[in-house]
């Protein structure tokens, strides 16, 4: 109950900051990426989380959501809102084709084979140029504003998308987990084989949970880029700044909460930014050293993710007479 | 003619990427923990030996075993204070921690040498030796010569000695190795400085072909896992065999495919063998 | 009327023959006792009955459908399944979410608790619903895990010692149990090693040695059977327990 108070207040702060921010400064383009990456440490946490299967190549589907929408644009004028499901389809069906194999492996294992598709993807797009532009990158094409589009004058409704989006996941991840797959899910992880003998169809309900996690991870790709309005590969395919971060913000705010992917955004991302402005001026790379020891830090402090921070404060509350 | 020198090329690389992979698979054995920087320490013994070439003229395979010692120092004080501390916590905090430690030694190499690319010129670089119809390129066959020793050191450390039964004791039941008296935090310490030095001690090695830059390591990510998972993960002798598979697989590539996507060559060898075998090429069936 | 028939039953494990050729029937409503010494191939044999392991040969034919080869779930769904010999529950879940679980086979959420308090109910473990299960004691999760087989509604149950570190009085609960489980209609197969017990519930006995069938018949006879007592390194049935 206290993580949905928490939850509300943080949703209420996020919908009435852009009233107070520069409708197309700085401040709103980091909540609204952060609201996005929450949004995508979500998703990441339907099969990182509830299946208890850390994948770091969710970057596949977010390349596949990006390019798909913004290369139908640019090819057939076709609207990224319709792209942006063209996109989720397109990563649903990555997502059974790399779940298939990879779903008899165990831990480590699984990790290693997600990690290698998204860097086949990134190859892919890299050299196949002819339609992805290559390690050039694309640039989605400027249009007057128009709604219908996805054009916007100001960074405003992209913030208030990003919220909807992440709302719209939160709901799916609490469906999942409250409902009967949620209790298949936790079967499999308590025990895989148990829970087939009592007929949990471990098959479908893990190619269930990636399929729905790989199609959101896709949507959330065309709204991405959408507000970035350039990519390449090494971004939309990108190990560390898609897989590893989204993968992190679940796990340091939280994994397999509904809070947690929340927190770790607002966390990780502001951090980031203020990493790079206060510490790039200095020598190159010393923003993302000192980023990184604060990531170290927090999961040995931590390592069951920030979101524990409210059970510890809370328990402690009670303990006064 | 062109597959018999590929083949051979191969073979000669693939005994250096068994050396560089070794250090991995020995870390999985012993910790169970699977070292996702593990390619940075390349790149440290890639850099230490590269500025003991620049500063003290030393020919890059003679300054491996500082390699060897930089990397070793380095990597137990990141076990000792990082690593060590998650053992017992949930794989995905292992997982993301030694990322951490991979974004932490990439940006320092960063900030401490800048991005430009380096390389060493040594006066055997372009030599090849003659073998029949074939070509023995002079560096890689050093490289391979260099790796021969030091498996063949690590091979009688493992067997042999006291430290290298103390590990495998521990890698095989911690619980009850301790109860024999041995340290198994000492032991970890030992287990995983010893795999990123042997890690370095390859990057050293292959200097003189190739050049150092602070992301390097991302070049042999992929290439070092297909290795330790073609071998199985947590066996030695199986990071031998992936090793030479691998470097004959990535060389016979070249006869067929453009150079960008060699590595996809790769990544896909990779996947079926995660996909359809992988407990290895010589592992154990589950 | 046959329920479960078994017919040449096979399996290889590398160099070890683990099943070889094994062949009955049971008839709806029997309790069949499955006794052996250790390493003849019970487990083995539950396990190829159930789905997590595929027969070199053979057929199983449940109700006339031939299961052999079937993945669990789906064997499961048909109406056989089984209980672990250590028992293998959902150790961080609570009580009634590991037996709740089982009844998702069939039922949705709200169906399958109702389902699940009734079943736990029947082991007499309603009060430790919500518990967690790793916090019980061995005998409970035994329970549970009968609990939760039970949830799938299943026509053939498969019990895999389930009689393990019981106590005598907790044994005579659980054979009660087992009998009002076969008269509400269940046909029960059942490993154990407690002699008294299986001769007490059980009106057939088979005899598993290395992997094959060697007794079949009704208590009295298998305990007299010489190729029986042999097989039990020449000890006789009563010091067998």
């Amino acid at each position: 109950m206290r993580r949905w108070i928490i939850f509300g207040l943080l949703i209420a702060v996020a919908a009435a900051l852009p009233l107070f921010l520069d409708a197309r400064g700085y401040w709103i383009r980091v909540l609204t990426l952060t609201l996005l990456f929450a949004a995508m440490g979500q998703a990441w946490n339907i099969v990182g989380g509830l299946a208890n299967q850390i994948s770091l190549g969710h970057a596949a589907f977010f390349g596949i959501g990006a390019y798909t929408s913004t290369l139908l644009l640019i090819n057939f004028g076709l609207s990224p809102w319709i792209g942006l499901f063209a996109g989720a389809a397109l990563a649903s069906v990555a997502a059974l084709v790399i779940a298939l194999p990879t779903m008899r492996l165990q831990g480590h294992y699984f990790t290693l084979a997600t990690l290698a598709f998204g860097e086949v993807m990134r190859v892919i797009a890299n050299v196949w140029s002819s339609l992805t532009g290559g390690p050039v990158g694309i640039s989605v094409p400027f249009m007057a504003p128009d709604p219908l589009m996805y054009s916007f004058r100001t960074t405003v409704p992209h913030a208030y998308i990003a919220l909807l989006a992440l709302l719209l996941v939160t709901a799916v991840f609490v469906w999942i987990d409250r409902g009967a797959m949620g209790y298949r899910l936790r079967a499999i992880k308590g025990n895989e084989a148990a829970a087939e003998v009592i007929g949990v169809n471990t098959m479908r309900v893990k190619l269930s949970a990636a399929v729905i996690s790989g199609a959101l991870m896709g949507a959330l790709g065309t709204l991405y880029v959408q507000l970035a309005l350039f990519f390449d590969p090494d971004t939309a395919f990108g190990l560390v700044p898609i897989s590893v971060r989204v993968a992190l913000i679940a796990i340091i705010g939280g994994v397999g909460t509904a809070l947690g992917p929340l927190i770790g955004a607002a966390f990780i991302i502001p951090l980031e930014e203020f990493a790079n402005d206060l510490l790039s001026s200095g020598a190159a790379g010393l923003s993302q050293i000192a980023y990184a020891l604060v990531l170290i830090a927090v999961i040995l402090w931590r390592p069951r993710g920030l979101v524990t921070l409210f059970d510890a404060v809370s328990s402690k509350v009670r303990k006064k007479p | 003619m062109a597959y018999l020198q590929a083949l051979l090329d191969g073979l000669l690389i693939g005994g250096v990427y068994a050396v560089i992979s070794i250090g991995l698979t020995l870390v999985y054995g012993v910790m169970g923990i699977v070292n996702f920087a593990q390619a940075e320490f390349l790149m440290i013994g890639m850099f230490v030996a590269w500025f003991a070439w620049a500063y003290l003229g030393l020919d890059p395979v003679v300054a491996a075993p500082l390699s060897f010692a930089a990397a070793f120092a380095i990597g137990w004080v990141v076990q000792g204070q990082l690593i060590g501390r998650v053992l017992k916590a949930p794989a995905v905090a292992q997982i993301f921690l030694t990322v951490g430690v991979l974004i932490l030694i990439e940006n320092s190499a960063l900030m401490l040498f800048g991005s430009q690319f380096r390389s060493v010129t040594t006066p055997y670089q372009t030599m090849s030796l003659q073998l029949g119809p074939l070509f023995v390129s002079v560096p890689y066959l050093i490289a391979f010569v260099m790796s021969v020793l030091c498996g063949a050191v690590l091979w009688w450390f493992m067997g042999f000695s006291w430290f290298g039964r103390a590990m495998r004791a521990t890698a095989q039941n911690p619980t009850a190795a301790q109860l024999m008296g041995i340290d198994t935090a000492f032991m970890y310490k030992m287990a995983f400085a010893l795999g990123v030095g042997l890690t370095a001690f390859g990057g050293a090695v292959i200097l003189p072909y190739t050049t150092v830059f602070p992301t390097v390591g991302g070049q042999f990510v992929v290439l070092m896992f297909t290795v330790v998972v073609l071998g199985g993960l947590g066996s030695v002798a199986g990071a031998v065999i992936g090793g030479l598979t691998v470097g004959v697989v990535q060389s016979m590539s070249t006869l067929f495919f453009p150079i960008q996507l060699q590595n996809l060559v790769l990544f896909v060898v990779f996947i079926l063998v995660l996909a359809f075998r992988p407990q290895g090429l010589i592992g154990a069936a589950r | 009327m046959t329920i479960l028939a078994v017919n040449g039953v096979s399996r290889r494990f590398g160099g070890l023959q683990a099943l070889s050729d094994v062949s009955f029937s049971v008839s709806r409503g029997q309790i069949v006792g499955l006794i052996g010494p250790n390493g003849a191939g019970k487990t083995t044999f539950f396990n190829t009955l159930v789905g997590v392991v595929r027969p070199d040969r053979g057929s199983i034919l449940l109700e006339g459908t031939d299961v052999a080869g079937w993945k669990p779930h789906r064997v499961a769904a048909r109406g056989m399944t089984k209980t672990f010999q250590n028992v293998a529950l959902f150790g961080e879940a609570t009580v009634l979410e590991n037996v709740l679980t089982a009844g998702l086979l069939r039922y949705d959420v709200a169906g399958a608790r109702a389902l699940a308090l009734s079943c736990l109910e029947r082991v007499g473990l309603a009060g430790a619903a919500d518990k967690r299960a790793d916090d019980l004691s061995f005998p409970e999760r035994a329970r549970v895990e009968l609990a939760r087989a039970l949830c799938t509604e299943p026509k053939v149950l498969l019990l895999d010692e389930v009689m393990a570190a019981l106590n005598h009085v907790e044994m005579q609960e659980i054979l009660t149990l087992i009998r009002s489980l076969r008269d509400q209609g269940l046909t029960l197969l059942i490993v154990e090693h407690h002699m008294k017990a299986i001769m007490a519930v059980c009106e057939r006995i088979l005899v598993l040695n290395f992997g094959r069938l060697i007794a079949d018949g009704s208590p009295e006879d298998v305990a007299n059977n010489p190729q029986v007592i042999e097989a039990y390194l020449g000890s006789s049935m009563e010091a067998a327990e």
